[in-house]
């Protein structure tokens, strides 16, 4: 009985004690030479294997599709579906558990969450699969850290300042709670105190708050878990807590965020936005998106619900602002818009600002340009930061008048270059967000009266589904380097490729919708793609933007968080994230021969 | 002492459980029994076994379906030093049969298989302490040593003065084998067929293990 598999290592953290010893009684231990076939191809495999030690290459007639290192399981479709049509073979010195094929089969038989990893088709897996890999993943909301909340900012006051002073005080910085100073005591003081001095006591705005103040306070640190938050408030019956790093004081947790926190609180977030009245207001709501987002994961909620609220949360904010700052005429003779993730509404993060403004007519230049400067520069503040490629409301190229932009689009469909598929694309799958919005509609319907028929254009459009070679190559650098080598570019390699492809025949279709997933389900209406094919499509696609938001979770601040080191994730999440990558692989076969790609 | 080959013959003479004559056939093709014991201590005479394992080896292949372990009642008292590196605890043992009872088994697993081991002659020492009484022989079965096909493949062409490490870390080291948790004797003894069957093919395909210069080319620091 060899002890030392490891049974916590999926699938097999799904059987019962009693299957796993049944289980590892029955293992064995193979050794491969390097080149040796450890499964030949269309021949039923008589085992199922787990690698312990080596690289293992799986292969079609020339490919090579994948290369799975330690903890990997291979393979289920062998195992259970007879011919595989895939070779697997040992790339280096290669140490296997064997379980015979009896074993797993009956093991399957016997415990239906252990036989989902083996369904044949990709979206199944997803659905029972990655549910189970996401629970485990943050454990509890609970074990989030204080400093993870929203905390509100220390303001001081002396026990000498006034009432009035504390009310003003309090609106200036959008806070309910100041800390007070009295000699080496600190106590709080809330709204709510100053408003029954004056009110119930009927006591002088200029009474000193330092007899107000609560000099009881109860405090905690940064890095206490939230569960120590909540029972500090239950014990002491507090509303509030003082938080701590090291000495210094740096924040007043209130009981409402808390709440807010645990509950969930994307509605909270758009509540500001839309009683916002200041830019600071706006700003404020803004930085809690990226908090939204994390606590949306943590909570298991999946990934198209978190970028379908963050996309709205992010569409609010830019409308709210464009409210306040764009002069009259502007909000009801021009659209603003968003582009690129932003406009699909995939976008779990905060982003660049990838936004444009389409105008009815011509108009004055120095109120436009004022508008342009201040809608970016308020953007910045708010943490969106420049868009690279200067897609922006600032560049005068993407904020001009509707009959501009038609012309533009015909010159980059008559004469296309990269950059005129790539703004084609920008447009197609731009959202109106604020203003007039039949001027966006006006400009995609003649986007897509144009491009109907244009069999050359949309076959070169198409083309860049293979801009980016599938990345299953670099697995070999990601195991054998754990983790400090090359990573996998995510969106090169799995995001782009379904977007694009996907974007191309919606296109052809003259499709309205914007989303990918929309599209795909409108595609298969449409028999373009097949039903079976679209499920899988769309569950690779969310598999594949599940894990680039964690990249970018974890890479929090400042890496792009679309790479992603297959040593570093588990080995259930490289076993999908393999399956995603054929679907990517299909669907660039099929756009390719959709457009007769094969003349290039 | 005598060849081994001459004792082999002598102990086919006085084995006095005619019974065991298997141990004497012709071992299956390609067939190899990994064997590790855990003891009390170093010293043959006055040491004892406390837990033996012995898995094995067909082909390429390492038949833990099919292997053999005993903890056993050692007769000298289990030094606590001991206890400390096998976490074998003295219920444990005393639990368990006196090793008397175990040896049959043991005999009948690895019959006339060569045995594999790391230092496996002191292995081997240790149970010809039991068996020699019991049957009138000792193992006469072939003798493969893991750390001297490691020393061939490392260090069979290094120039003098090179320094050496056998080291059971090292081994695995340099094969890349993940370690099971050691001072176990059945994961000892897998990682010792782990190693044999790497070692084997290595051998086989002429490839040899790269060392690590023992002193730097040049000094990085000086001038």
């Amino acid at each position: 009985m060899p002890k030392a598999f490891d049974i916590t290592n999926p699938p097999f953290d799904r059987l019962t004690p009693s299957e796993a010893e049944t289980l590892r009684a029955a293992l064995d231990i193979g050794y491969f030479s390097p080149g040796e076939a450890i499964i030949r191809r269309d021949v039923p495999a008589e085992a199922l294997y787990v690698v312990i030690k080596g690289i293992v290459e799986e292969r079609n007639e020339a490919d090579l599709l994948a290369l799975l290192g330690p903890k990997d399981t291979f393979d289920s479709r062998a195992l259970v579906h007879d011919h595989s049509g895939h070779q697997f073979l040992a790339r280096d010195e290669t140490l296997c558990y064997v379980i015979p094929r009896k074993v797993a089969l009956d093991l399957i038989k016997a415990n239906p969450r252990f036989a989902a990893f083996f369904y044949r088709e990709i979206s199944r897996k997803l659905d029972e699969l990655a549910n189970d890999e996401e629970t485990g993943r943050y454990g509890s909301l609970m074990h989030a850290k204080v400093g993870e909340l929203f905390l509100h900012p220390p303001v001081f006051l002396a026990a000498s300042d006034t009432i009035e002073a504390a009310g003003h005080l309090m609106r200036e910085i959008n806070s309910n709670a100041l800390f007070v100073r009295d000699g080496e005591r600190i106590g709080i003081v809330t709204g709510m105190n100053l408003s029954k001095a004056v009110v119930l006591r009927r006591q002088s705005i200029q009474t000193p708050v330092g007899a107000l103040a609560n000099f009881d306070i109860v405090s905690l640190r940064r890095d206490d878990f939230v569960s120590s938050a909540l029972l500090l408030m239950t014990k002491h019956n507090k509303r509030r807590l003082a938080v701590r790093d090291g000495a210094e004081l740096i924040g007043i947790l209130e009981e409402i965020d808390l709440l807010g926190f645990l509950a969930g609180s994307a509605q909270v977030t758009a509540g500001r936005i839309d009683r916002a009245s200041s830019q600071q207001d706006l700003a404020t709501a803004a930085r809690e998106i990226e908090t939204q987002t994390r606590v949306l994961r943590r909570q298991g909620v999946k990934v198209e619900v978190i970028a379908e609220i963050v996309s709205d949360l992010n569409r609010r904010l830019l409308s709210r602002l464009f409210e306040m700052i764009a002069p009259a005429e502007l909000r009801t003779s021009s659209c603003l818009i968003v582009m690129g993730s932003e406009g699909r509404g995939e976008q779990t993060i905060r982003t660049d600002q990838d936004n444009g403004l389409v105008l009815a007519g011509p108009m004055q230049g120095e109120i436009l340009e004022a508008f342009r400067q201040e809608f970016f520069v308020a953007l910045q503040s708010f943490g969106f930061p420049p868009c690279p490629g200067d897609i922006m409301v600032r560049n005068p190229q993407w904020s001009r008048p509707l009959s501009d932009y038609l012309a533009d689009l015909r010159r980059w469909i008559v004469l296309p270059d990269q950059a005129g598929h790539m703004n084609v694309a920008i447009v197609y799958d731009a959202q109106a967000i604020a203003g007039n919005e039949q001027l966006l509609n006006d400009a995609k319907t003649a986007l897509i009266d144009m491009t109907r028929g244009e069999q050359a254009f949309m076959a070169h459009f198409a083309r860049a589904v293979d801009a980016f070679e599938t990345p299953i190559g670099l697995f070999n650098n990601l195991i054998t380097s754990e983790g400090t080598g090359d990573a996998l570019d995510l969106k090169k390699g799995g995001i782009f490729p379904i977007v694009h492809g996907v974007r191309s025949l919606a296109l052809e279709q003259g499709l309205r919708e914007t989303s990918t997933d929309k599209r795909i389900s409108r595609l298969c209406d449409l028999g373009v793609l097949q039903r079976d094919f679209g499920r899988d499509l769309k569950q690779a696609f969310r598999f594949l933007l599940m894990l680039r938001l964690d990249g970018q979770l974890a890479a929090s601040a400042g890496a792009s968080g679309t790479l992603v080191r297959p040593a570093q994730l588990s080995s259930m999440e490289r076993h999908l994230l393999r399956d995603a990558l054929q679907v990517v692989k299909k669907l660039r076969e099929i756009v390719g021969h959709h457009f007769k790609l094969g003349v290039f | 002492m005598l060849p081994r080959a001459i004792k082999r013959l002598l102990h086919q003479a006085t084995l006095s459980d005619q019974s065991y004559r298997f141990m004497f056939d012709r071992a299956p093709d390609d067939e190899f029994v990994v064997i590790d014991c855990e003891t009390t201590g170093l010293n043959v005479r006055t040491d004892d076994v406390v837990a033996i394992a012995a898995i094995k080896i067909r082909g390429n292949r390492i038949l833990t379906s099919a292997r053999f372990e005993a903890i056993v009642h050692p007769d000298s008292e289990l030094e606590a030093e001991a206890i400390k590196i096998h976490r074998l605890r003295r219920s444990d043992v005393e639990a368990s049969p006196i090793v008397w009872k175990v040896l049959p088994g043991f005999l009948h697993f690895i019959g006339p298989r060569p045995l594999i081991g790391y230092y496996v002659d002191f292995d081997i020492a240790m149970l010809d302490k039991y068996i020699l009484p019991l049957v009138g022989i000792e193992l006469p079965n072939e003798r493969i040593e893991v750390s001297r096909l490691y020393y061939e493949r490392k260090y069979g062409n290094a120039p003098p003065n090179t320094p050496v490490d056998l080291s059971f870390a090292a081994i695995l080291h340099d094969l890349r084998i993940p370690s099971l948790g050691q001072h176990d004797a059945f994961n000892d003894a897998l990682m010792t067929a782990m190693m044999f069957l790497q070692l084997r093919d290595l051998t086989r395909r002429g490839v040899r293990i790269a060392r690590q210069r023992a002193s730097p080319v040049f000094n990085q620091f000086g001038g």
